[in-house]
């Protein structure tokens, strides 16, 4: 019997003890947005606890419905807005799959740079909320400092902070600016010690060890079950990256590590995510170091005003050749080619893997597009894993899954 | 007899008035510090370099509508924030600002303080029970538990204080330290002087022991369904306890209002800048350190500080026998 | 990879609260050190060009009136539909004349699209940011206050309206010859096609060619 299951065992067992139901959120100051949780407590420990999402629902799968494909590309940026871009890239490679466009070499290396910058930006605030909700509020100022430099970088590049919209169909939609590289550069040469600064803070600390090791522990073959992906399941000790183990863009170009954690508890997620800011410097240096000449821009590239066709038939549940075959058979009658069939395409987003999937009736719009959102799986593993751990470890949870709710509930 | 007791009066405003004063800036103190150490700058709007912003805050604080929970228990929940200022107030009385300078010198002086400090501890249970909410339960149990249990390792820390002093008498603690051969107490009883470190900040509550009400899991705990003069009064009975249990901490083991050298005109001086170390002891420790769990704070205090405590009573009062005899 | 642990603390560590002395030590230095915050209406941020702020229509200074030619590309590509133009088109020459342009700045995303598919520099998002107001009115823009947007940043900014360039309008790193007439104007060096920022280094991984075969898929 695990710890947890003896804690419910003996509260459960107590003829006195009466169980005492909480809604904690959706206006609760640590549930990183509007996340519900349906608690029942029997006192502090947790007896069942019930995630309850929808509160953040747009409808952006059903909005693109009617969108065309470049139309929808703004929307993926408030899907997980802390890393508004690597969605971007995620979605626009769907596309590009789907339409059978490539992107430059060029603009394969900026995406991968800034979706690198974007993946720290996300990790700052995600290191910053969680050492926040654990009590450690330095370390939450301190990581928006350098995260207020990322964006300012965002801002010189494309334009907007935190919906930058930066890439597009095909390629990228501006060049970098020498100003840019150089302010970079020099980010990446300072990053490293201001890591250490958070580190310093909590990472040997007594109460940080006391508040995350051993808790939210999830088993490897627990954790593949659930549907973790990310740094949530390297955490458990599974090796898996897409960007490692499917690459795309410039992933295939680079050097870089997947750190891979030991027991799956709070801390070794907390490390694993610490690890990733090192790496991702370390693939923002090569970027930089690498960057190509050339077009930022496909010429098969798709405009941006893109025109409609009546739909030929819809594919949905089609008993036709495999879905990956239909949707590369290329119209060729023209330029703008709407691909009939359906694919999926999924990126290493900082949160997890974000999936793009795609039917298309070859109109223009997708027929149906589903989003595979890693925070919404998440959630459904803080139920299991929050059960008999007391509130405080809840908190502790939800901090390191490290969900956003405007992507779980898009 | 008329005259002594319009003097008590006057001294009692007095008093009071400047611990209001210290409280109010006390706030503002803590903001600028907790800010600087965040690179950040704090109050910075109202006032130059937001030096009224206490002001401000209170006349906020002071016009806010006074929401009342439906269902709660309408006298408790009344009481509760009171109970909390008046004893937190009270313990100020006994407390000697300089040689012969306190409202009551009386001989129990610091067995009256830890009495007080549980008083206030009751005024947030009951808080917590009153208001009929479920976070403000959570609190309010989580503050009876942490205060009852750091009760115990702060009362334990000074008997030290109290064997070496040979009294409970806060203005002879003062002096029979003043006379020892260190001048003040905290070196001899460093193991006491770190359990009531400790100790002070869970007993008033703060981060790492803010467990009654810790905003990241029970939103504001004990306090959630308060709102306006009610909430300041919350507030002003924990800044009191700040300041309080800085005081007890400077008389105790700092050596009170003795210093290297006297300052004429001024006695308080020294008095005033142990005090304002503590506070700063405690923004300090606030803008570090992470919060400890629940339970962990009970394993903490009764399995490290209390024998810690009863560990230094035992070393003092051995080394009292054949030592220092 | 597998994680490392920072190695565990010592007894002495235990006793002596080092890692917690530590802290405090860096709270304490970075408490002496600058502040980073920005007293944000003395002191304003940098606003850099091509940010995406309040919406405007550049006034053409040869007119005095917009550019805009009514080809409702900016209307069609819109993803949250709130640009609305109305125009005359004249049965004999084909040429259309706008009656009236509108945005909905509240249903605005701010994508950058409009200012993106312009192919006469006509609509933009200019480098304003402050235009809080207290009516949800003046948030629909008409074309007049469009053109009055423009002159305000204009005023405010240091732009010459003339040689002003948004790189939503002209892109960095794209090859002047795929842009539209209008939209060729000269730009720094540095947002030229020819010169662009290249990285120094070709290290080991990098294969030949351009193309390869690892691609989305």
């Amino acid at each position: 019997m695990s710890r947890n299951e003896e804690r419910i065992a003996d509260v459960s067992g107590d003829a006195l003890s009466e169980v005492f139901e909480v809604q904690m959120g959706p206006q609760h100051p640590a549930t990183h947005g509007v996340l519900k949780l349906n608690l029942v407590l029997d006192g502090e420990t947790v007896l069942s606890c019930k995630p309850d999402v929808g509160y953040l629902h747009r409808g952006i799968e059903k909005l693109s419905e009617n969108l065309t494909y470049s139309q929808s590309m703004p929307l993926t940026d408030r899907l997980d807005y802390m890393s508004a871009i690597a969605n971007n890239t995620g979605y626009c490679l769907a596309v590009e799959t789907l339409l059978g466009i490539e992107a430059p070499l060029r603009a394969k290396y900026l995406r991968t740079m800034i979706c690198e910058m974007s993946r720290i930006a996300s990790h700052l605030l995600w290191i910053a909320t969680h050492a926040l909700d654990i009590g450690a509020m330095t370390v939450f100022l301190y990581a928006f400092r350098e995260r207020e430099l990322i964006l300012e970088m965002f801002e010189e590049l494309c334009g907007a902070r935190l919906t930058p919209s930066y890439p597009r169909i095909g390629g990228v939609r501006q060049d970098v600016t020498r100003e840019f590289m150089d302010r970079l550069e020099k980010f990446i040469a300072e990053f490293p010690s201001r890591l250490e600064e958070y580190e310093t803070l909590i990472d040997t600390n007594r109460i940080w060890l006391k508040r995350t090791k051993g808790i939210g522990i999830i088993p490897a073959e627990q954790a593949i079950g659930l549907g973790l992906t990310g740094a949530s399941l390297r955490g458990s000790g599974v090796d898996y990256d897409i960007r490692k183990h499917r690459p795309y863009d410039a992933y295939p170009y680079v050097d870089f590590e997947v750190p891979i954690g030991i027991s799956g508890d709070v801390y070794d997620r907390y490390r694993c995510r610490m690890e990733e800011f090192r790496q991702s410097v370390r693939i923002i240096r090569q970027c930089m170091e690498q960057l190509p000449p050339g077009p930022i821009i496909a010429d098969d590239a798709p405009d941006l005003v893109m025109e409609l066709k009546p739909p030929r038939k819809v594919m949905a549940g089609s008993t036709g050749p495999s879905p990956l075959k239909t949707a590369l058979i290329r119209l060729v009658e023209d330029r703008q080619a709407y691909m009939e069939g359906d694919v999926y395409v999924s990126t290493e987003v900082p949160k997890g893997e974000l999936g793009f999937y795609f039917v298309s009736d070859g109109r223009g719009m997708p027929y149906r597009m589903h989003i595979r959102s890693p925070s919404y799986i998440h959630i459904g593993a803080l139920g299991v894993i929050c059960e008999g751990e007391l509130v405080a470890d809840i908190i502790a949870n939800i901090g390191s899954l490290d969900v956003v709710l405007g992507e779980c509930d898009r | 007899m008329v005259i002594e007791i319009l003097l008590t009066i006057l001294l009692i405003v007095v008093v009071f008035s400047v611990i209001m004063l210290h409280v109010a800036y006390a706030t503002y103190f803590e903001r600028k510090v907790i800010g600087h150490m965040q690179v950040r700058m704090g109050p910075m709007r109202v006032g130059p370099h937001g030096l009224l912003q206490p002001i401000a805050d209170g006349i906020k604080l002071f016009f806010k509508e006074d929401v009342f929970p439906e269902t709660a228990d309408k006298p408790t929940f009344y009481a509760a924030p009171i109970i909390c200022l008046v004893a937190a107030l009270t313990s100020i009385a006994v407390i000697p600002f300089w040689e012969g300078m306190a409202i009551s010198d009386i001989n129990i002086g610091l067995l009256f303080i830890l009495a007080m400090s549980s008083l206030a501890g009751w005024g947030v249970v009951l808080a917590g029970w009153a208001s009929n909410s479920k976070y403000a339960f959570l609190g309010g149990l989580r503050a009876s538990a942490q205060i009852i249990s750091y009760e115990i390792a702060m009362g334990l820390s000074i008997v030290g204080v109290m064997m070496m002093a040979g009294s409970l008498n806060m203005s002879e603690i003062v002096k029979a330290q003043a006379q020892s051969p260190f001048g003040i107490y905290a070196i001899p009883q460093v193991l006491g002087f770190f359990v009531f470190l400790v100790a002070m900040l869970a007993e008033t509550n703060r981060t790492p022991f803010d467990m009654p009400e810790c905003e990241s899991e029970l939103v504001a705990g004990y306090c959630t369904e308060y709102a306006g003069f009610r909430f300041a009064l919350f507030f002003l009975g924990e800044y009191v306890g700040m300041i309080v249990m800085a005081s007890v901490g400077t008389i105790c083991f700092l050596g009170g209002w003795t210093g290297p050298f006297e300052v004429p005109f001024f006695p308080i001086i020294w008095f005033m800048l142990k005090v304002y170390f503590l506070i700063f002891f405690f923004y300090w420790v606030r803008a570090t350190l992470p919060r400890y769990r629940y339970d962990q704070i009970m394993a903490l205090g009764w399995k490290v500080l209390i024998p810690l405590a009863l560990g230094n009573v035992i070393l003092t009062g051995i080394m009292k026998t054949f030592v220092w005899h | 990879m597998i994680i490392q642990y920072k190695k565990k603390r010592g007894w002495l560590g235990t006793v002596f609260l080092v890692e917690i002395l530590k802290g405090m030590g860096l709270t304490l230095r970075r408490m002496l050190s600058r502040s980073v915050t920005r007293q944000y209406p003395e002191e304003r941020p940098e606003i850099r060009i091509g940010f995406r702020g309040q919406h405007a229509l550049a006034r053409d200074p040869v007119t005095g009136g917009s550019r805009c030619v009514a080809c409702m590309r900016c209307a069609v590509v819109c993803p949250s539909r709130c640009i609305h133009i109305e125009y005359k088109k004249d049965e004999q020459t084909g040429v259309r004349e706008v009656q009236s342009y509108a945005i909905e700045a509240l249903r605005c995303i701010y994508c950058g699209y409009c200012e993106e598919v312009c192919p006469v520099n006509a609509v933009i998002l200019t480098e304003v940011y402050e235009y809080a107001a207290y009516k949800r009115d003046a948030f629909y823009f008409d074309e007049e206050q469009l053109l009055k947007n423009w002159d305000r940043f204009i005023e405010e900014s240091r732009y010459d309206p003339t040689k002003y360039v948004n790189p939503f309008w002209r892109p960095r790193g794209i090859d002047e010859r795929t842009l539209a007439g209008p939209r060729r104007r000269s730009v720094p060096d540095d947002w030229k096609m020819e010169n662009q920022w290249v990285g120094t280094g070709m290290t080991k991984s990098r294969k030949t060619g351009a193309r390869c075969d690892v691609g989305g898929h």
